[in-house]
């Protein structure tokens, strides 16, 4: 065995992004600058924020598909409500109760009704999606209202010279892994995605877990969109047709956290939404086309994949029998 | 002269041996039962003369000419076959489909494979429909497909893993017939078993390993019971193990604890009634397939009932109805799979993590936030109780032995407090010295004064446990018989009428 045999996914694609960092420090004039680095954090940390929202989910055995959808809508009818003179605080709970109840029923669908979770929030995401425009407004983007420009502040600010959204980012970090860790709903919704049957029969409260975990991926996803809006201050609705989902769970997946639950942490996020930041850096400097990076993206997701398959290889005969 | 010998065979994992230097010979024409507890090596030495694994070092000879063999086709092209615990058959494909799927043509006619699928079996006496979906099969069935596709590739030798682990008595009666018939086309067998009686009756030599090393081979003549297990455990067990029942205290029921009237479900449990007392170890024997299973989960709410002709439940004379396992636990009744990797424990997580998580669902650890203090703790506490053995309380569970395994399920359970303990086959899978440390166990857990019951298809496991027998036949409780005047015929004859 050589000295690669315990290498895990995570420590891969750390080293995967350390050596693209190394090449780009060398190879790109500009890259190397603590501009650019705080540049390049800004910039994933709202796909971070969601990583971490669909991480709580895959980590339940779940995904949700409509992060995204209620993301936007949400956020854009808080900017509306805003926009008409509703009070900051009003609006904002509006938005965060309406997160809330997509979540609620993503989770009651796949827990209660039994449906698959990649159903469930691919059927829900475009409901809400047309939801939002069919009932609470007619255009596709919303901007933010003049007399709440200070909010731009979360996206666009910095305190001692960092952006906002990277403090963000690290407080959301630091609450999911709080969760997962610390608390007792955290452990159960580890047991529930390591295995339901086992979960039910210990006396794990199986389906209020996963309604749980639907919405707190929903809340998370509110703040992300908070965050998306301040930074360009407008919210684009049509980000709910576009292939961001599949980012972001590219961001998890990359990271180490199977879709087979119960595997990964908070850790695997940062993880992987360093070396997607680091990559989408160097390629934005190097002026490649948007296509392209799509390609890149999507090779490099499948190499950690590979290469963790390699080093860690599935032994299903051993797995069934456990017995040598 | 040998027909198939492997000479000073060891296979290493990551620098572990599992197999160390074993030398075993098959003689044509013989049943040979490879024997030993879990982990001994039994799997490993068959997988490398069934072409599975490649031997880290050592030999293997066939028909007096070295051989290698890296892949199972080139083994099957040699003519040895094994056949898995876990079937390898096409569940959506029909049993001929199944029979003809390797062979080297590109297309074949459903007729053409139907009659000649029928011929075969025939040939061989197995009473297996060529049409049938093998999805619709029983496992003994199943089995049949297995060997009738092994005996089609002209397999000389057939190498047999667990093969009755999961078949009902009748099946096995069965099996064993066709082993016979097997013989005598002159195909050389080898067998490796849990089951003593099994080798002992079928067999013609036996070989026992004992930690990835051949302790003894002889013919079968030789053996008796006794002296098996003495070369398994390298000590005698049979005694503390399955000792003369009629020799031990029965003990007095305390309370009545459960009182199970007139519950149905489906056409799985069908109006039965019992009740399980305090202080004393109630056996339920039932064959595969007679309910007890379900009428155990109906009773631990892991599977729900007809909300109106379900019947009744009480427990200390109060009527519950679970329709999910979380309050039947809160009121400490606990269910203990039999099958732990699909529902005991979780893969990923530690032994600690494991126990750790039974004691929060179970409402011992009151706070919303975990304590690593108190997860240490009791992994420790039960570490110690139970004599589970692993390098440490981190280890994953899904890398200990199968018995260790089932100590870190019923550790999960036990630190949940319970007032009434189902245990379903809580030694299926279990190595021997094991089985005696859990049987230990349950025999404390009554003497504590808790409700304790014991589902199980081994007649000699549910005599030396039981104060009292229960016998499940067709989804109903149907005898019941005092632990100590019981005998093996008399249940049997209970179950399966």
């Amino acid at each position: 065995m050589s000295i690669f045999g315990r290498l895990t996914q995570e420590q891969i694609v750390l080293g995967l992004a350390v050596l693209l960092c190394i090449g780009f420090s060398i190879a790109l004039p500009g890259f190397l600058t603590a501009n650019n680095l705080l540049n390049l954090l800004r910039s994933v940390s709202i796909l971070g924020i969601l990583g971490v929202a669909m991480a709580l989910v895959v980590i339940g055995r779940g995904i949700d598909l409509s992060l995204i959808a209620a993301m936007a809508i949400s956020v854009a009818w808080t900017l509306q409500l805003i926009g008409t003179g509703m009070p900051v605080a009003q609006a904002a709970v509006i938005g965060v109760v309406f997160c809330l109840a997509v979540g609620m029923i993503n989770g009651f669908l796949i827990a209660y009704v039994e449906i698959p979770a990649i159903f469930a929030t691919l059927a829900m995401g475009t409901a809400v999606y047309g939801f939002g425009r069919y009932f609470l407004f007619n255009l596709d983007v919303l901007y933010f209202p003049d007399h709440a420009r200070y909010l731009l502040w979360l996206g666009q600010g910095a305190v001692l010279g960092v952006p906002v959204p990277i403090y963000l980012f690290a407080g959301v970090c630091l609450l999911a892994f709080l969760f997962l860790r610390q608390t007792r709903a955290g452990r159960y919704l580890r047991a529930v995605g390591d295995n339901l049957a086992a979960a039910r029969i210990s006396g794990v409260p199986a389906r209020p877990i996963i309604v749980l975990q639907y919405m707190m991926s929903s809340l998370i996803g509110f703040v992300a969109g908070i965050v998306t809006a301040a930074s360009v201050a407008s919210m684009n609705t049509r980000i709910a047709n576009s292939t961001f989902v599949y980012d972001v769970i590219l961001v998890v997946v990359l990271g180490g956290i199977g879709l087979s639950g119960g595997r990964g942490g908070i850790r695997n996020v940062i993880v992987g939404t360093l070396l997607i930041g680091v990559l989408l850096n160097g390629m934005t400097i190097m002026d490649i086309q948007y296509t392209l990076q799509n390609v890149i993206k999507s090779v490099i997701l499948l190499t950690a994949i590979v290469i963790d398959t390699i080093l860690n290889p599935r032994d299903e005969q051993t797995a069934q029998q456990g017995d040598i | 002269m040998a027909l198939l010998e492997l000479r000073n065979g060891t296979k290493e994992y990551r620098g572990v041996p599992a197999v160390k230097d074993v030398t075993f010979a098959l003689h044509q024409g013989e049943v040979h039962a490879l024997l030993g507890e879990n982990g001994a090596g039994k799997s490993t030495l068959t997988k490398m003369l069934a072409g599975v694994v490649e031997p880290t070092s050592g030999e293997i000879w066939l028909d007096g000419e070295r051989v290698t063999l890296p892949t199972p086709a080139e083994a099957l092209k040699r003519g040895i076959a094994m056949v898995y615990q876990e079937t390898s058959l096409v569940p959506s494909l029909t049993v001929a489909q199944n029979l003809y799927l390797t062979d080297r043509k590109w297309f074949h006619r459903l007729r053409g494979i139907y009659i000649a699928g029928q011929q075969f079996l025939q040939s061989l006496n197995f009473h297996v429909d060529p049409t049938a979906l093998v999805s619709s099969l029983g496992a003994g069935q199943k089995q049949m497909v297995e060997i009738a596709r092994a005996v089609h590739h002209n397999a000389r030798i057939i190498i047999f893993d667990e093969p009755t682990a999961t078949l009902t008595p009748e099946e096995k009666h069965q099996f064993f017939a066709l082993v016979d018939r097997l013989r005598q086309r002159g195909v050389s067998i080898v067998f490796i078993s849990h089951a003593l009686e099994e080798a002992l009756q079928i067999s013609d030599r036996i070989t026992v390993m004992r930690d990835g090393q051949h302790v003894v081979t002889d013919l079968t003549s030789a053996f008796d019971r006794e002296k098996i297990v003495r070369a398994m455990v390298g000590r005698s067990l049979t005694d503390e193990l399955y000792g003369r029942h009629e020799d031990r205290a029965v003990r007095r029921p305390a309370a009545k604890t459960l009182s199970v009237q007139n519950l149905s479900m489906g056409n799985v449990v069908r109006n039965t009634s019992f009740s399980i007392f305090a202080g004393q170890i109630t056996g339920v024997f039932g064959l595969i397939g007679s309910g007890r299973t379900e009428t155990a989960k109906v009773v631990a709410g892991v599977l729900k009932r007809d909300f109106f002709h379900g019947g009744q439940v009480r427990l200390d004379g109060r009527a519950v109805r679970y329709r999910v396992p979380r309050p039947a636990v809160r009121d400490g009744i606990i269910y203990v799979t039999e099958d732990r990797k699909i529902e005991g424990f979780f893969e990923t997580m530690s032994i600690a993590e494991n126990i750790y998580l039974g004691a929060l669902a179970g409402g011992q650890a009151k706070s919303a936030t975990v304590s690593m203090g108190e997860m240490r703790r009791l992994a420790q506490e039960w570490i110690g109780a139970l004599n589970i053995k692993a390098i440490n309380a981190d280890a994953r569970v899904i890398e200990l032995s199968g018995g260790n395994q089932q100590k870190v399920v019923v550790a999960k359970a036990l630190v949940q407090k319970p007032r009434l303990v189902i245990f379903d086959e809580p030694t299926r899978g279990v190595d021997v010295g094991a089985i005696a440390e859990i049987h230990q166990l349950i025999n404390r857990l009554a003497d504590e004064g808790i409700a304790v019951m014991v589902i199980s298809s081994y007649l000699p496991e549910v005599l030396t446990l039981s104060d009292r027998i229960l016998v499940c036949r067709q989804g109903r409780i149907v005898e019941e018989f005092d632990g100590r005047a019981a005998d093996e015929e008399t249940i049997m004859y209970a179950a399966v009428h």
